[in-house]
């Protein structure tokens, strides 16, 4: 009996569940069948569902249903539902080319507020990819490169946890460790300095004056035009012009075997070659290209006296880490008994400009520094969109009759949608151009701004137009897209009846976007207040010296004494100079390392400390507070000109950090002995005052009488500055003939 | 000569539509195939197969009329076309040839061995 009933239970479900397939499989296969074949395969299926529901049952029947749309699923069976109307693109492109031409011109005043909003951002856009481009194409060129390693020293006395370091290093270096490790090919010695050379016999200053082993042509990338690199820097005072350079001073004329005349004492430099213009992307610039040798300073004593730059060109790339592994201990060999310890590090060349946390001859940018840009050019292009995409959804309804028309014409959507968006590319690509030509104005500024010197032409190498054009498609596609999707989605019946209304969705997008748009704006001009408020402090702290109506005026640095006695007394004639003073460098930045010691302890127990070569009148041109004691006098200088140099009687002032070294209150320091230089008796003590980052600790200074240095510090009182500006160019023009003030 | 292509899965549907005569549609292709030879047909294989005899112009189909068991959704009845036929009679050709190339003593041995 139950048996009978189970059999009419079944019969009456399938009756109630005729033709009832699982509807996910059935969907899916609607869903990729082309629709040719969809009403016949589909008659297939359920009939032969049909059948299996009587014989099998239907959780079988279900089943084998759902593997015949998987095995259905093949080429020849799916295809796509667009309606197989060719429709004439060309046509149809150039049509949509000409609708919006004249739509943007029928809207002119959103049409010029699109355009204008656009081109304020990609202009910023650009900008900040050029900068960015160019930071990442530093040192790329270079086709060793990658074995090239920059040398850092780090040097420390024994007994003392503190270290110091940098890229300074002395000239032994790259001849031993050259001699020494098979890993190293070649050595470079480097060294910038500002020259004064003669053009037509008028003194000029020549601030890229690079010098240079030989080796610089097996390790750096050049193109020789005249001369030959194998033997150009062999020897002293040889000297390899730039073609701008030569240019400058030769004409047309071919410049070789011609003397320059270098430097003070005019000495006299052989040209020896003539090369193309180093690239504006490398961390090496020069315009004068002049041999180690000719500075006379070679030599294999010490590892101290270390001012100039090491490169090593290593002999592969991956030699970096076994190079270190044995320097290390080479060093502690070397070093042994000196009492001071010195380990050298090596920087791969191309990550010195981008992460390099040394100075290089030409300032360094941070990274972190580039992801910050690029996150502002992207909220900046973000601002843009929304604004584009606001504009145009509220215009949306003055479209809304042509997407009706274009609909009942049998339009499909995809096809408004595309057409919409190239409107977008249409406003983007005007956009572009405007830029283009805002961009080209403002290159002067953003180049003084940035300190770089890109020219139009970096705006137009195929690597950037396609940075371009990438931000261009970019744009039109996240800011014609919304509009595209809501204007191409409308129904074509409501609009013709007048039926229509800015969907609700709409306006909360617009609405949402607006205060997005505030968010980020906002939020930019609250970091620009705070990196103003930073500047301003750095600008306004105290920094243990008054800079305010102090100029600095570049000198040479060997510039005879007795010609700066003249200049300085000169200037201080103008009532308005308070006081002028020579220096090696100007006090926030000074990096120079010297040691000192008692006269009572050993040679080998040394003090590190930074040290100026300042002459009279220092501490009251900087505007540093003396202790105790007093500044340096007139005769103090006298008696550093003594030659040579063992008769020479140096004066020091220190600051009160070096005074706790020794143990000394800044009272008991004046009239102490001190062995910087030679020895010499303290005179003063100045307060501690930041002479290097703001960043760091005050440190220990030694400054000590001289009579050379590179720069000349002129205090004013800071009333009537452009007349005491043309009367300090006027003497300087007199006394020291040179166009830069 | 021309060259016919025609895959045995495709032969082998080409002469089940030839036996169905009229009553050519896919279900009964199907059944017909799978009665006859013991081999199931799964749904995807036939209808590319159709689909591809067709492009090759060896079948032409037409709609026919719709029924209840199938929803209402039409049959689509296939016919053998003239170049159909001559296809069919190429392989048919092809593989008689290639029969008689074989030496009798091969097929007497491997009847031998299979007896």
């Amino acid at each position: 009996m139950s048996i009978v009933f189970c059999q009419l239970s079944t019969i009456e479900k399938v009756k109630t569940e005729k033709s009832n397939p699982p509807q996910i499989a059935l969907r899916f296969f609607r869903w990729y069948c082309s629709p040719r074949l969809l009403d016949y395969i589909e008659g297939d299926l359920l009939e032969v569902y049909e059948r299996r529901l009587k014989t099998s049952g239907k959780r079988l029947a279900d089943f084998r249903f759902a593997v015949d749309v998987l095995l259905l699923f093949r080429p020849g069976i799916i295809g796509s539902r667009k309606n197989n109307y060719a429709s004439n693109h060309i046509d149809m492109f150039r049509n949509n080319f000409k609708i919006a031409l004249r739509s943007l011109w029928k809207n002119k005043p959103s049409t010029v507020i699109n355009v204008l909003g656009l081109t304020t951002g990609i202009t910023a856009c650009l900008l900040i990819a050029l900068f960015i481009q160019h930071e990442l194409s530093f040192d790329k060129f270079q086709s060793k490169g990658k074995r090239i390693a920059r040398v850092v020293m780090e040097y420390g006395f024994e007994g003392r946890p503190e270290t110091e370091k940098g890229t300074f290093t002395s000239t032994k270096v790259a001849p031993v460790l050259s001699r020494t490790f098979p890993e190293v090919e070649k050595g470079v010695r480097m060294t910038t300095v500002s020259m004064i050379l003669r053009l037509n016999n008028e003194p000029v200053t020549e601030s890229n004056f690079l010098f240079s082993d030989s080796s610089f042509f097996n390790t750096f990338d050049y193109e020789m035009l005249e001369g030959n690199a194998a033997t150009a820097l062999d020897g002293k005072f040889k000297i390899v012009l730039t073609e701008a350079a030569s240019k400058r001073y030769f004409g047309d004329e071919s410049p070789l075997g011609k003397i320059l005349e270098v430097g003070e004492k005019k000495t006299p430099y052989e040209v020896t070659g003539v090369m193309r213009d180093y690239p504006k992307n490398s961390q090496i610039q020069f315009d004068f290209l002049a041999s180690f040798s000719s500075l006379g300073e070679n030599q294999e004593e010490t590892y101290f006296n270390a001012n100039y730059t090491t490169y090593l060109l290593l002999n592969n790339e991956f030699a970096f880490a076994p190079l270190k592994e044995k320097l290390d201990p080479f060093m502690e060999k070397e070093m042994k008994g000196t009492g001071a310890t010195i380990h050298f590090h090596l920087e791969p060349f191309r990550e010195v400009h981008l992460q390099s946390p040394y100075p290089a001859f030409v300032s360094n940018t941070s990274m972190s520094y580039l992801y910050l840009l690029g996150g502002v050019a992207l909220l900046i292009i973000v601002i843009v969109c929304s604004t584009y995409i606001n504009l145009s959804t509220a215009k949306s309804i003055e479209r809304a009759k042509e997407v009706g028309v274009r609909k009942v014409s049998g339009a499909a959507r995809a096809q408004l949608f595309w057409q919409f968006i190239g409107e977008a590319f249409v406003v983007c690509c005007l956009s572009v151009l405007v830029s283009f030509s805002a961009a080209s104005l403002l290159l002067p500024y953003f180049n003084s701004f940035v300190s770089r010197s890109f020219e139009f032409t970096d705006l137009l190498t195929p690597a950037f137009l396609l940075i371009t054009f990438l931000i261009t498609v970019a744009i039109s596609l996240v800011a014609g897209s919304y509009p595209a999707i809501i204007l191409s989605g409308m129904q074509p019946a409501r609009i013709l009846k007048g039926l229509f209304k800015n969907s609700s969705a709409a306006k909360q997008l617009q609405q949402s976007l607006v205060v997005f748009q505030f968010a980020i704006t906002v939020f930019l001009i609250v970091c620009t207040f705070i990196i103003r408020n930073q500047l301003s402090y750095i600008q306004n702290k105290s920094l243990g010296y008054d800079r305010n109506h102090v100029l600095t005026l570049k000198i040479g640095w060997d510039t005879d004494y007795n010609q700066m006695k003249t200049l300085k007394q000169e200037l201080k004639k103008h009532p308005q100079v308070v006081e002028v003073s020579r220096c090696g460098s100007s006090p926030e930045k000074i990096y120079s390392g010297y040691s000192m010691r008692l006269p009572s302890t050993p040679e080998t127990e040394v003090i590190m400390v930074n040290a100026n070569p300042v002459d009279e009148g220092f501490v009251k041109t900087s505007g540093l507070h003396l202790l105790a004691g007093r500044d340096f006098s007139q005769q103090d200088i006298e008696l550093v000109t003594p030659e040579p140099w063992e008769n020479k009687k140096f004066h020091y002032l220190i600051n009160e950090s070096a005074a706790a070294k020794f143990g000394w209150t800044p009272e008991e320091a004046i009239g102490r002995e001190l062995v910087l230089n030679t020895t010499g008796v303290i005179v003063g003590v100045i307060k501690d005052f930041h002479f290097q980052s703001i960043h760091d600790a005050l440190k220990p200074i030694v400054l000590f009488t001289s009579t050379w240095g590179g720069r000349l510090i002129i205090k004013t009182s800071g009333d009537d500055i452009p007349g005491t500006l043309a009367y300090l160019e006027q003497t300087w023009k007199k006394n020291y003939p040179r166009p830069s003030l | 000569m021309k060259n016919y292509q025609l895959g045995e899965f495709e032969e082998i549907v080409l002469l089940t539509v030839g036996i169905l005569n009229n009553e050519a549609y896919s279900v009964a292709i199907k059944d017909e195939i799978e009665s006859r030879l013991k081999r199931t047909v799964s749904m995807g294989a036939l209808h590319t197969a159709l689909i591809r005899l067709e492009d090759k112009g060896y079948l032409k189909s037409f709609s026919g009329e719709s029924t209840e068991d199938r929803a209402g959704r039409p049959r689509r009845y296939f016919e053998i076309t003239a170049l159909g036929k001559k296809a069919m009679l190429h392989a048919k050709e092809t593989r008689e040839q290639l029969w008689k190339a074989i030496p009798k003593a091969v097929l007497e041995y491997q009847l031998r061995v299979t007896n």
